[in-house]
Formats: structure tokens, sequence, C-alpha cells
């Protein structure tokens, strides 16, 4: 990080100073207009998705049960299992990555094979989820012949985020400034006091976002469920049994999209994709309420 | 503080598989129980999830889930022993275009399903004979007024291969010839939904899928002058239909027996089944 | 770039460990939590290295029987790939790989960076505020939406816009692809620049740097490890991307020499076969080998992005 400062160009001579305002003028031009043209862009995007969506909600769509046949069919039990499937495969896979990003930040040698295993883990982020999703198969399916199970889907999908979530928390903890790692050992905290009350809190912002990112992925994700988990529930609402098949919303989505026969597929699509995006949204925002919350409270 | 709480909710979860895993342990006490997992193609699992969803109203104990990754996927997880049910467009106890016969394997008809070539709702032609498909398909005919059309460049529109509905099409419509695989107006789609798409917002496209999934919002052709109509395939004179399948290792047993006897009972064929608008399997012959 | 600091904060903490680890009491119990502690990451990053080479270990286990029945020289460089007459050529893929992600990137870093700068160093805080948040939303909106929008809105447009038939291909993709990576990109380069510490700015608004220079010259070189960390895992993405690319990609074995020509990459070619052939052929082999390969090619960006940042900080 240090590279950067030393870097830096000498005092700025006053001949250039013109020149340098216009830049300046013409970059902040620049970024004002990408950040607006953004922000115009994501209003468009989120408003043609929940616009044809959102003002056709009813409880009875979010709670009820699908139908085949008829119109008015329900989403209930896909979307409890999306709920359910993303927080059991988040309370596996939070504590594991981050477990294993504080290793690679705080303990590991920096040695080649360390190194090597960094870049594994990166390229294991692009794997494409079809391929977790043959893994799980292999493991859920085929070794344990528990078939096709909420449990299996969920499990698929935290080793989906596992790459993602070590690598944010490693990044995150390494942004945090050496300095306040070496004054909390100057003090005469041991190394997990200063990870726990130092290290953690510090790069919370980060870690947050990196959870948020892969919970909203893994919310959306089909191609791992479709594969491990099926594309039935068990029919009713409040199933919590592990081994019931577990259909989440997006799969539910990819299904009426691409096979179903009911006349309102349309429109049940729409539907989900508004309640997916808005419940994506109400995740992101329970997760930064407590930042808000710390941010408050230090100033 | 942190630790801990990660720890109690491991535990948690921990225990709620247990009782989880504990449960259908202690429900033998109906008549019918039992897990079926059912996969293959998901052009049946309409089919497939309405009547398991009946089915489990009738038998509560009875644990149903069903997949679909592609009908070859259907007999193949029925040999390695993770499905019990394997869905197929095809009857897989016999060779196909493409697929070797799967030994051992018993095919149980379910549904008789039809299936149209369509176009996007520009083009001007509403009926093309077999060699005028199969030169379409094989891309020797490039230009709708080469078969009486506007003067467009033809977009072909197809499913990739080993879909149960390719397989159909190109043994019932284009009597077993051969389909492109490359040129500059020619994709491939995933699947019906993603057809229905392609040919609805494609100006100048040709694509085929089950009858079912055909909308006010494309043109179902006629072949050889006989229109896609229910009455069409059961009086015999529109040909391009098949028979949707369930493969099971061997004869079947227990609910796996129970489910494909309801879903080839009368109740189910004439009920539910038409309302789907498939053609009930005793209506051939 | 830590790694001396971090070397000699594990000596203190070891040094802290050793001296207090014969008495009683509470630096005894300290030092038994820290151990434990230790191991229990060592044992998670095991854990996780074991999931990750069991999942190349099972690509590159099936994958490389493809080579009993194809040679590499046909499929690395072949352009025909009809599996149905036993030609298995993979060129295509990759090279449509190659420059699906080339061309995504080239769209997405600099808009992305130029967001990221954006919220971190331009917007209003209140504005912020809400943008982060949004912009994480994008990331969970669901492929099949992406690919369902692409194909109903964007590639009519580009049917329009330049008068060809189809308008299916690179270009549609990389689109799709770059509004996908877009939010992960520039969410996660906006905490990079905003990790740099304010006295970096105050020291160069403090020479007289305006914000153009301050911007590109401190805060972006300084905040460099985390936006190429960024673009790393954004690239990771774009490669590995199935559901949407398969929508609007057009899925043809034709070489890509045009960005409107229907095309397939590794990813849309196996999401599209995998499922429909037989376990145990040499076409399924290919498949998994084509896997194997996507996950072989992002490594070696991975490690060329790496090296090129190394000469980078050097210089």
């Amino acid at each position: 990080m240090s590279a950067g400062v030393q870097q830096s160009p000498r005092p700025f001579a006053s001949s250039r100073k013109s020149g340098n305002r216009l830049k300046n003028n013409l970059f902040t031009g620049l970024v004002w207009t990408v950040g607006i043209c953004t922000i115009i862009f994501i209003i468009g995007l989120l408003f043609l998705i929940l616009e044809k969506g959102m003002p056709k909600l009813s409880i009875d769509f979010l709670l009820g049960l699908p139908d085949e046949i008829m119109e008015g069919g329900g989403i209930g039990p896909a979307l409890f299992n999306s709920f359910y499937v993303l927080i059991i495969s988040l309370v596996i896979s939070i504590p594991l990555g981050m477990a294993a990003g504080i290793y690679l930040s705080e303990f590991a040698p920096d040695n080649k094979f360390i190194g090597f295993l960094r870049v594994c883990v990166e390229g294991l982020a692009s794997v494409p989820s079809i391929i977790f999703g043959l893994f799980g198969i292999v493991l859920f399916v085929e070794a344990f012949d528990i078939g096709l199970t909420i449990i299996g889907g969920a499990v698929s999908l935290a080793f989906l985020n596992l790459p993602v979530l070590t690598r944010v928390t490693e990044e995150a903890i390494r942004a945090v400034p050496q300095e306040m790692k070496h004054a909390s050992f100057a003090l005469g905290g041991t190394h997990l006091q200063t990870i726990r009350r130092v290290l953690i809190p510090v790069a919370l912002n980060g870690i947050i976002t990196g959870i948020c990112l892969v919970a909203g992925r893994a919310f959306g994700e089909s191609a791992v469920i479709i594969l491990t988990a099926g594309v039935t529930t068990s029919g009713v609402m409040w199933d919590f049994n592990l081994l019931s098949p577990g259909e989440t919303l997006a799969v539910h989505l990819w299904y009426v999209q691409s096979e179903a026969i009911v006349p309102d597929a349309v429109e049940i699509a729409e539907k989900s994709a508004a309640v997916l995006v808005f419940i994506v949204l109400l995740i992101n925002l329970l997760f930064r309420i407590p930042l808000w919350l710390n941010a408050r409270k230090m100033r | 503080m942190k630790m801990k709480w990660f720890k109690s909710l491991a535990f948690t979860t921990l225990a709620l598989a247990v009782m989880a895993t504990a449960v259908p342990v202690a429900s033998a006490a109906s008549k019918l129980s039992g897990k079926i997992v059912i996969n293959g193609s998901s052009a049946l699992l309409p089919l497939t999830l309405q009547a398991a969803k009946e089915f489990k109203k009738l038998n509560p104990k009875v644990k149903i889930s069903a997949s679909a990754a592609g009908s070859i996927t259907g007999p193949q997880s029925v040999r390695k022993g993770i499905a019990d049910i394997g869905a197929v467009d095809w009857d897989a106890s016999t060779d196909v275009p493409g697929f070797k016969k799967f030994d051992g394997q018993v095919a149980h008809k379910v549904a008789v399903i039809p299936f149209a070539a369509v176009v996007n709702k520009g083009v001007g032609v509403d009926n093309l004979t077999t060699k005028q498909l199969q030169d379409i398909f094989s891309g020797k005919v490039k230009n709708w007024k080469e078969v009486g059309g506007n003067d467009a460049s033809i977009v072909v529109v197809n499913r990739a291969f080993g879909s149960g509905t390719r397989v159909n099409f190109q043994m019932k419509a284009l009597d077993g010839s051969d389909f492109m695989s490359k040129g500059d107006n020619y994709k491939e789609v995933k699947s019906s939904g993603d057809m229905k798409t392609a040919v609805e917002t494609t100006p100048n496209a040709i694509g085929y899928m089950d009858l079912v999934y055909v909308t006010s919002k494309m043109k179902a052709l006629k072949i050889n002058d006989v229109a896609p109509t229910e009455a069409n395939v059961i009086n015999g004179k529109y040909k391009v239909w098949g028979y949707g399948y369930y493969m099971t290792k061997g004869q079947p047993t227990g609910a796996t027996k129970a489910f494909i006897e309801y879903i080839q009972s009368k109740t189910f064929q004439n009920g539910s089944l038409k309302k789907l608008k498939f053609i009930p399997i005793s209506a051939m012959k | 770039m830590s790694a001396p600091a971090s070397a000699a904060a594990t000596e203190l903490g070891t040094s802290l460990k050793t001296s207090s680890g014969k008495t009683f009491g509470r630096r005894a119990r300290l030092a038994f939590y820290n151990r434990t502690f230790k191991a229990i990451c060592v044992v998670c990053a095991v854990f996780v290295c074991i999931i990750l080479f069991s999942i190349l270990f099972l690509m590159g286990r099936t994958g490389i029987l493809t080579f009993e029945y194809v040679s590499p020289m046909e499929f690395f460089f072949s352009t025909e790939w009809v599996p149905e007459n036993e030609q298995y050529g993979a060129f295509i893929f990759i090279f449509g790989t190659f420059a699906l992600t080339a061309l995504t990137m080239l769209i997405a870093m600099p808009i992305s960076i130029l967001i990221a700068v954006f919220l971190a160093e331009v917007t209003p805080p209140w504005l912020r505020a809400v943008l982060r948040p949004v912009l994480d939303l994008l990331v969970g909106i669901p492929s099949v939406v992406y690919g369902f929008l692409g194909m109903t809105l964007l590639i009519p447009l580009l049917r329009d816009v330049t008068g060809t038939t189809m308008g299916d291909g690179l270009l549609a993709a990389a689109i799709v692809l770059t509004i996908m990576v877009l939010p992960t990109i520039s969410r996660i380069s906006d905490d990079a620049i905003t990790a740099v510490p304010k006295k970096y700015r105050d020291a160069s608004y403090a020479l007289g740097g305006t914000r153009f220079q301050t911007t590109f010259k401190v805060v972006l070189p300084a905040a460099r490890s985390g936006i190429m960390y960024a673009g790393i895992l954004g690239m990771a993405r774009a490669i590995g991307e199935t559901m949407a690319v398969v929508m609007v990609i057009g899925n043809t074995p034709q070489l890509a020499n045009s960005l409107l020509k229907p095309t397939s990459v590794l990813t849309s070619n196996i999401v599209m076969q995998i499922a429909n052939v037989p376990f145990d052929s040499t076409w399924n082999y290919a498949l998994y080998l084509m896997g194997f390969l996507l996950l072989v090619i992002s490594l070696l960006m991975i490690v060329l992005i790496r090296f090129m940042q190394r000469k980078g900080v050097q210089r």
C-alpha cells in the first residue's frame, strides 16, 4: 500500500496549473456522468423488473401453493425454501470461509504453496455453478444416497460460496492498517484478541459486502439447486425437514420461464422476479443496519 | 462472542439434521410409504409435478422429489440407481438416433405429446411439406421466398442435441434427416421456454416445440397440409407426435408402482392430463 | 506488501504465547484459546482446500479420459465440434471464452472503476448510503432474468441498430456480462478505495493536487491490489457465467469472426450439452475436460494478472 505514496508526483508545478484544472474538471464531469448514467440505468432496470410484478403481488401469491393447471398458483413453498436453503448455506459457509480467510491473512506462511492456494481459491470462484451442481450430485445423491434434498442443495451452495467468502475475508483483513494491529499487540493483546477485537471489527465493512454479494448470488442461483435439490417442493408450507426436496424461488422462476404450461406462466415469472429482487434488497438492508448503527456509535 | 454464536448455530443445525433424519423413520405407519425420485425430461415435468401433487394428497406418507436436467438423464439416473423413475420423450429401451438402448429398463407410456413446427407471426407461410422442412432445417433452403414466402433470410432455431423434442421432431417430421449445425442465421436454445421466446421475438424465425407451448404470439405450421391439432393426432392424419415414457429398472414395486399406475389411471389421464393439453394414451389406436 | 509486517506480528504473538505457557490462570487460558482458534482456522482452511481439490480432481479425472479417444492436438486446435461424428475440436469454445472475457473486461473495467471512484470519492454521503446497497442488489438478480431481458430487449435492439438478422453473439453476451459483473467489480473496488487512509489524500491535497491528480496518482495506485482483486473476481464470474450467456450467444459451434455472429463458449456449450449426453461417453468426458480447461484458463489469467501487478509494483 505504501508503494502508491512513494510514487506520487512531486509538488505540482504551477505552470501546469491551468491544464490540471481543465483535466480535473473534465474528470469530475466524466465521473458524475458515469455515476448518473449508472443510477439511471439501475433505476430503469429495477423499474423494469419491479413494475411488472410488484403491483400484482398478493399474500395469496406469496404464501400459496403452486398450481400446474389453473391460473393463480402461488410460490409459498419455493419462497420458504429459498430462505431456508440460503440460511443453512450461510451458516455453513460464513464460519468456514471466514476462518479460512483469517488463516490465509494471519497465520499462513508466505510461501509458494500458499500463493498457489490463493490462486486456486480465486480460480474456483470462476468455476461455473453447474460444476458445483455435478459435484453435489456425486457427493449427496451418489455417495450418501439421500436423493434430491434441501440439505444437499444448501451444502452445494455453501461450497459455491466458499471461495468468494474466503478471499473477501482475507482481502478485508489485509486492508486493516498495520498500525492498528501493532497497537493491539503493544497493549498486550494476544493474536486471537487482536483478530476478534481489532481486525474483524475494522474489516467488517468489507466482510459484510462479501456476505451480501454471496447471499444475493446464492438467492438467485438456479443451476446448483436444480441438480441437487430438485424442482419439486414437498407441497406444504413450513416444511423444516432437511430431507425434503428443495425447489427455491429462483428455480421456480427458471421452471416457469422454461417449461411450465400454466396459462399465467409469464405473470408468475414476472412476479417471482420482482419478489426475488425485492428480497435481495431486503437482505442487503438487514445486513447493513448493524453497520450503520456501528458507524453512528463510532461518531 | 462471535465464535460462540457460530458454535451454537452449528449445534442447532446439527440437532435439526438429526431430528429431520429421525422423522421419516418414525412415520412408517401408513399403508403406502416410501421415497420416489424422478429425473429426466423437462418437457414431462409439468405432468410429473401435477401427478405428484395429486398422488401425495392420496398417499401423504410418500415423498416424491422430481427434477429435470434433460431427457437422457432420466434412464441414466435410473441405471445408476439415483432415480426411481426416469422421464424420457422416447422409448429408451430401444435404440433411437444418437442414443443406445438401456438394457434391463422397462418403459411405461404416460402421455401422448404432439409436436408442431412454429414460425414467427410475420412469416407469410402456413404450410410446409416434409421435403421443405428437411431443406430448411438442414440449411439447404435459406430464404423464405424459396418456399413461397417473402424475400427474407430464414432464421433457424434448434434445440440442443439430445433434447427429447429434437429427437422426436427429427424422427417424425424430418423422417430422420440431419439438422444443420452451424450457419450465420442458426442458433440453439436450451428449453421449450427459450424456444418460445426466440420464435416470438425473432423476425423470420422457424422452430419447433410441443404443441402445448404454442401461443397466440406465434404460428403453428401445417405439415403436408395437415394442421397440428389434437383431433388430427387422434385420427391419425398428423404424424408428428410421440409418447412420453417413464423408465424403471425392471418392473416397478411399492410406491413407484403405485405412482405409475396413478398417472396411467383414467382419473388422471382424462382429468389433469387433458387439462395440461397432453393427449391420453388410451385415445390412440 | 504486508508480508514482513505480518511475519513480525506472528512472531510477536508466538513470543507472547511461549512466555505465558507455564503459568496458570488468564495467560494460560488465553494461550489455549489462541492455539485452539488457530487450529480451527487451519482446519477450516484445510477443509476449504479439500473441497476445492476434490472438485478439481473430479473434473480432471473424468476429463482426462477424453484423451484415450481424442488426440490433444485435435481437442485444442481443431475447429470441428461434431460429437455425433466423433469430432471433438474445442478450439472454437476456447477462443470464444477468451474473446468474450476480454471484451467484457474491456467494457466493464473502466466503467466499474469510474463508478467506484464516483461512489468513494465524489458522491455526497446520503447518495452513497443509498447507492451501495442498490449496486449489491444487482448481483442478486438471477442470471435467468438477465438472460431473459437480454433475449427480449437487448437482442432486438442490437438487431435494429446493426441491421443483422439475428443479433445473438459475442457483443450481446459481453453487454449482458458487463451488467452482471459491474456491481461486483465496482463495489469491491469501492471498498478498496475507501480503505485508502485519508491522510494520503490530505497529503496530496496539501501539496496542491487536484482531485483528478489525487485520484489517479495517489488513491488508485494505493488501492491497486484491491481493484486488481475486484477485477479478478469479476473476470472469474464472467468466465464462469452460464445461464445468462447461453440465452444470448446463439450456441452455434462456429468461430466468431464477427461480434454479431452466433457462436459458443466453453460454459454455454457445457450447460447446453451436459444434461443430454450419455454418462460414459467420450462426449461427456470432453465436456468435463472443457470444465477443467475453464478452470485452468481462469487460473492462468489470474496468475498472469498477478505477475503483471508485481512487475508494476517493482517499476
